[in-house]
């Protein structure tokens, strides 16, 4: 990690998105994107469906190349302060350094060890013992490691859902990335599982700097330490938290908070 | 409200006729169903009651290893005064007759219809070897490439279009690309070019001579695999995209290439399906008559692929010392033209004066093709359910 001292005291934006604009073919689906992510907090991307959250959460880790036509159109993306689009940007790298995890829990039909140490080992690392000590510690990290210690070589998929979903952070994290993208890691999970994953998120947060998609308003504000608000693709409001579901600047944030929303 | 019970039926029909056309399509379809099943269990059972005798026996080792083992030859049958038939090889009709002596009446042969049915059956193994082979690799390759890295667009549905297009093109004019590609114009390496080859180009130390493989198992092979690729191609497509996007789209999160997300998160859990269909691919070449017609099978032929009158290797050293000898003959083996089951069924079926003495070998060899192609069948649903087992998600 590159969490030294000096960038604890002033944090810079780990990713910032600037004057972004993005298109699916013909069709834009986001305007003029303005959002600075600190280091080593938690940011929510809140906003009704389909207004876009899920596409600029794409855009950070480049997942969008996936879909022939996407691009962005005007603007940056800067991680670490490197504009990602650059030519000189390897995309495996840059996936490497920004995790993501899914809104569906789809861990590989392979052992809970082989799940975890997957992006180490596409990475070409092939020591044994460095393998073994990173499944322990991204499995500590998510909180797995008590419960599975003794069955590492089962089938990942023979554990329940949220044990699942904690599995897909944990093979997101064992790649020590810097930024850690959540597109709706709770939605297909019951409270108890939501609740885990949501104490996890908080002890994440000491060492990586998360972004998450949600359209649970109350995950926002339990979870994240800034929040912004996306509308029909543009960025309304993006403030702190507290600030923005207390004390919300904009007229649509409010009508949206309190569910009068036209 | 409570509705007020009443005497009469309130779910009444209304005799419309509804009924009775429900009643109707039910019946036709069922008809239909049986209809299948009944000839389908017809042909089996035929075959079975007419063949079975043929490869089995009462005695021990309950098979009829002769019918297994032996190559076809000529039957011949044999009459006595008292009407008696002797059916016997080339070998045993000589003896007979001696013993029979006066009583000797009348002796027939019928082409073919003696001895056994190894020769179809090991040349009929190799085409299914070579054919699986080089459809498997190229099927596999077109069907990664169209599903996994191919942009969307008119270029793949031109190529979507071609394949099935290949899947309707008639058999018998796979024969005959067959034998234009690989028999007179596929490259070879030889020192000096045959007077038919196409052209020659020059390297030096050899030349590489577009003359043809000839009618051999190679030629007959690589046709085969043009007549399942098709199968193939589609149902590996079928597979892989039956693999969960999810697998495809964590695996590139985590930073892996297109090539190691395929490698190691998308052709594993594609692998049960494409080895199942490519074993009913196998089915399908097994059974093809026309594609091998002009390419690789021979009517009759008194020898295996690897019985050639060629000197013995010396007997001093192991064969390892002679191992470019050795693998040049184990290759040999392709370069021979053969007997296959479909063509050797065809012949006996249609090249052959019919009589009660040639059924035997018809009917032998129909059941034995019959019970190899279900066999495969079986296996490959056997497979399916280990591995799904083994890989399900």
């Amino acid at each position: 990690m590159s969490a030294d001292s000096t960038a604890k005291t002033t944090p810079p934006p780990v990713v910032q998105v600037r004057d972004m604009d993005f298109c699916y073919g013909t069709s834009p689906a986001l305007f003029d994107i303005n959002l600075k992510v600190k280091y080593h907090r938690v940011t929510a991307l809140i906003g009704p469906s389909g207004c876009g959250k899920s596409t600029l959460l794409r855009c950070i880790n480049r997942m969008n190349d996936r879909v022939p036509s996407a691009r962005v159109t005007k603007g940056e993306v800067l991680v670490k302060g490197k504009n990602i689009h650059d030519a000189d940007v390897d995309l495996t790298q840059l996936r490497k350094q920004v995790g993501m995890v899914f809104q569906k829990s789809n861990p590989f039909p392979k052992s809970i060890y082989e799940n975890v140490a997957y992006g180490l080992r596409i990475h070409g690392e092939k020591n044994k013992s460095v393998l073994d000590e990173a499944v322990e510690r991204s499995l500590r990290q998510s909180a797995l490691w008590d419960e599975l210690k003794d069955r590492l070589n089962a089938n990942a998929l023979a554990l329940s859902g949220g044990q699942q979903q904690r599995l897909c952070i944990a093979r997101a994290i064992a790649t020590l990335p810097d930024v850690l993208l959540m597109d709706e890691p709770c939605s297909a999970l019951d409270p108890i599982s939501t609740l885990k994953i949501e104490e996890l998120m908080h002890q994440l947060a000491q060492e990586y700097t998360i972004v998450i998609v949600t359209h649970n308003m109350q995950q926002a504000v339990r979870v994240s330490d800034y929040t912004a608000f996306l509308h029909l693709g543009k960025l309304v409001e993006f403030a702190p938290t507290e600030e923005l579901f207390t004390n919300p600047r904009e007229k649509l944030t409010e009508s949206y908070l309190r569910g009068t929303f036209s | 409200m409570n509705p007020v019970p009443t005497a009469e039926n309130p779910f009444a029909g209304d005799n419309s006729g509804i009924q009775k056309r429900e009643t109707a399509a039910r019946w036709a379809l069922r008809v239909g169903s049986y209809i299948v099943v009944i000839i389908t269990l017809a042909i089996m059972l035929h075959i079975f009651i007419k063949g079975a005798p043929v490869t089995f026996q009462s005695k021990w080792p309950f098979v009829n290893t002769q019918f297994l083992t032996e190559l076809p030859s000529q039957l011949h049958v044999i009459e006595d005064k008292q009407g008696n038939h002797y059916e016997t090889g080339v070998n045993g009709a000589d003896a007979i007759k001696k013993q029979l002596g006066d009583n000797f009446r009348s002796e027939k042969t019928i082409a073919y219809s003696g001895g056994g049915i190894l020769g179809p059956i090991v040349g009929t193994a190799l085409l299914v070897i070579v054919s699986v082979g080089v459809a498997l690799f190229l099927g596999v390759a077109c069907a990664i490439y169209l599903s996994e890295y191919a942009k969307h667009g008119k270029f793949l549905e031109m190529v979507r279009l071609a394949i099935l297009n290949l899947a309707g093109v008639p058999s018998v004019v796979f024969g005959l690309f067959g034998l234009g590609a690989f028999v007179l114009t596929a490259p070879v390496f030889v020192d000096v070019p045959a007077d038919r080859s196409v052209f020659a180009i020059p390297l030096g130390f050899t030349t590489l001579s577009f003359e043809g493989w000839d009618t051999c198992v190679l030629s007959g092979g690589f046709t085969l695999a043009f007549v399942i690729l098709p199968v193939i191609i589609t149902a590996s497509e079928q597979c892989l995209q039956a693999v969960p996007q999810g697998f495809r789209e964590t695996s590139m999160a985590l930073g892996a290439t297109r090539w190691q997300t395929i490698r190691y998160s998308v052709l594993p859990f594609a692998t049960p399906g494409i080895l199942t269909s490519s074993i009913l691919g196998i089915a399908r070449a097994a059974g093809e008559t026309a594609p091998i017609m002009f390419t690789a099978a021979l009517a009759f032929k008194d020898k295996l692929p690897w019985q050639k009158d060629l000197p013995p290797l010396p007997a001093d050293a192991s064969i390892f010392a002679h191992w470019e000898q050795s693998v040049s003959r184990f290759l040999g083996i392709f370069t021979e033209s053969v007997q296959a089951l479909p063509y050797h069924i065809y012949t006996l079926a249609a090249k052959i004066p019919q009589n009660e003495y040639s059924e035997r070998a018809q009917y032998g060899s129909v059941f034995v093709f019959l019970v190899l192609v279900a066999s495969l069948a079986a296996s490959s649903v056997l497979l399916r359910k280990r591995l799904r087992a083994k890989y399900r998600w």
